[in-house]
């Protein structure tokens, strides 16, 4: 048979359906390397591909995919125990995350502690300088403000080789960039600078000059308000005078 | 939805040689990636031809593995795994038809139809869902009698002897709505089907 006739079976023959003789025909033209009929089974053959698309569309079970890459031992990765490692995984950040906030909150607070324990040592070391004044056998002890309105009112203590102990109520806080300053004031001399102090909300104080000083040749203490940088001569008036002799 | 089966058949048909050469070095991970390109393609086909879910996937199973077993065949540079991979499904689809309906089978003319080494060079125009489109409006436009006829001969692999016998109607007549319904078919999609 022609080219020509067997044109029309050529679909046929792709789907493997062409009967015969022509399907014999065509097969025998194939074989001589028939250029016609070569090109027109080629064409066919993609008619015949275009053909399965005409199938309503349809999914398969999710399991197929499965037994299909099972039965060439190809072992997929299954979602199974995916959503419980996402879950650590998350529990993980989570915990990161928290915990390293904790750190810095527990840090924070360690550092507050011990701000307030260096506080509290710097504290203790003064009262124990006062207890050491106070108990001294060998301290003066002298009071000022007594019988005056409002006035400051306290004590100074004196010891030889521990230093001077100042302890007054009623001195109000001073105003902002002043300060209490207290002198130690020698007989017939000059006023000697015995540093600065504030006094808390409450009107009380307590400053400590430390070092020796002799009671014998100290004139007074006193105390006046000065810029919070300190003076080297007391400005007036004076607040508080205890005089020692 | 209905498309989309060739929707992703499209979009990764420019990797297919990349997919023909790991799969004839028997890349298990080739099979899944085939899979999830056809899988849903194949389905449809067998599906259609079988009516039968349980029996579809098993045949879907076969199918593949054909084309695990015979990649060797597939011209890796201008194979087209696509409709290879149509064909066998086809295949598989009719021969189970045929064996349940105790019909014997042109085995020889179906071993020809579906032999890696005849599907070169037709992959993107194939697959397109233009073309796709374009072949599903060329079939609705048939009369039903021309349509019964190219269903019978695709879906069931019936030769024109026998569609007359399932029909009942003169071999003749069969013949020219065979012959009237593939010169349509040839007209709407010309261009679009390379010789």
């Amino acid at each position: 048979m022609k080219c020509e006739e067997l044109q029309d079976y050529y679909e046929l023959y792709a789907m493997g359906v062409a009967g015969e003789p022509e399907g014999d025909e065509i097969r025998s033209h194939l074989s001589r390397q028939c250029e016609v009929c070569m090109a027109g089974i080629k064409r066919a053959r993609a008619f015949t591909s275009f053909l399965g698309n005409t199938a309503p569309a349809m999914a398969p079970s999710p399991q197929l995919r499965r037994r299909i890459l099972a039965s060439v031992g190809f072992e997929q990765r299954r979602f199974g125990m995916a959503p419980f490692l996402g879950f650590a995984l998350a529990c993980a950040l989570f915990a990161a995350f928290y915990f390293s906030g904790r750190e810095r909150e527990f840090a924070t607070i360690a550092l507050r502690l011990r701000e307030q324990l260096g506080q509290q040592t710097v504290e203790l070391t003064r009262l124990n300088e006062a207890f050491a004044i106070l108990n001294g056998p060998d301290t003066t002890t002298v009071s000022f403000g007594t019988g005056q309105p409002a006035p400051p009112k306290g004590r100074v203590f004196v010891n030889p080789t521990q230093g001077v102990l100042l302890i007054a109520s009623n001195l109000s806080p001073a105003p902002a960039g002043k300060k209490y300053e207290m002198w130690v004031i020698p007989k017939g001399g000059r006023p000697v600078p015995a540093g600065l102090f504030q006094s808390e909300a409450d009107g009380t104080a307590m400053h400590i000059r430390r070092g020796a000083v002799d009671p014998a040749t100290t004139g007074a203490v006193a105390v006046t308000l000065e810029n919070e940088a300190g003076a080297l001569e007391p400005t007036m008036p004076i607040l508080i005078v205890a005089p020692l002799q | 939805m209905m498309f989309l089966p060739l929707w992703l058949a499209i979009h990764v048909a420019g990797s297919d040689s990349e997919l023909i050469g790991r799969l004839q070095r028997h890349d298990p991970q080739a099979l899944a990636e085939l899979y999830d390109r056809y899988g849903r393609l194949t389905y449809s086909l067998i599906l259609r031809v079988v009516r039968d879910t349980g029996v579809a996937e098993d045949l879907v199973q076969e199918t593949f593995m054909r084309v695990w077993n015979r990649a060797q065949g597939l011209d890796a540079q201008k194979g087209s795994i696509g409709p290879w991979l149509l064909a066998v499904a086809r295949n598989r689809a009719i021969d189970y038809l045929r064996s349940a309906g105790g019909r014997e089978r042109n085995a020889l003319e179906f071993e020809e139809t579906d032999h890696p080494s005849l599907y070169i060079d037709m992959e993107r125009d194939i697959l397109s869902s233009d073309k796709a489109r374009r072949i599903k409006s060329a079939m609705e436009r048939l009369s039903p009698n021309q349509r019964e006829v190219i269903e019978l001969a695709y879906f069931e692999g019936l030769s024109q002897t026998e569609m007359a016998e399932r029909m009942g109607q003169p071999l003749g007549t069969v013949k020219t709505w065979v012959r009237a319904a593939l010169k349509n078919l040839r007209d709407e999609l010309g261009p679009a089907v390379p010789a």
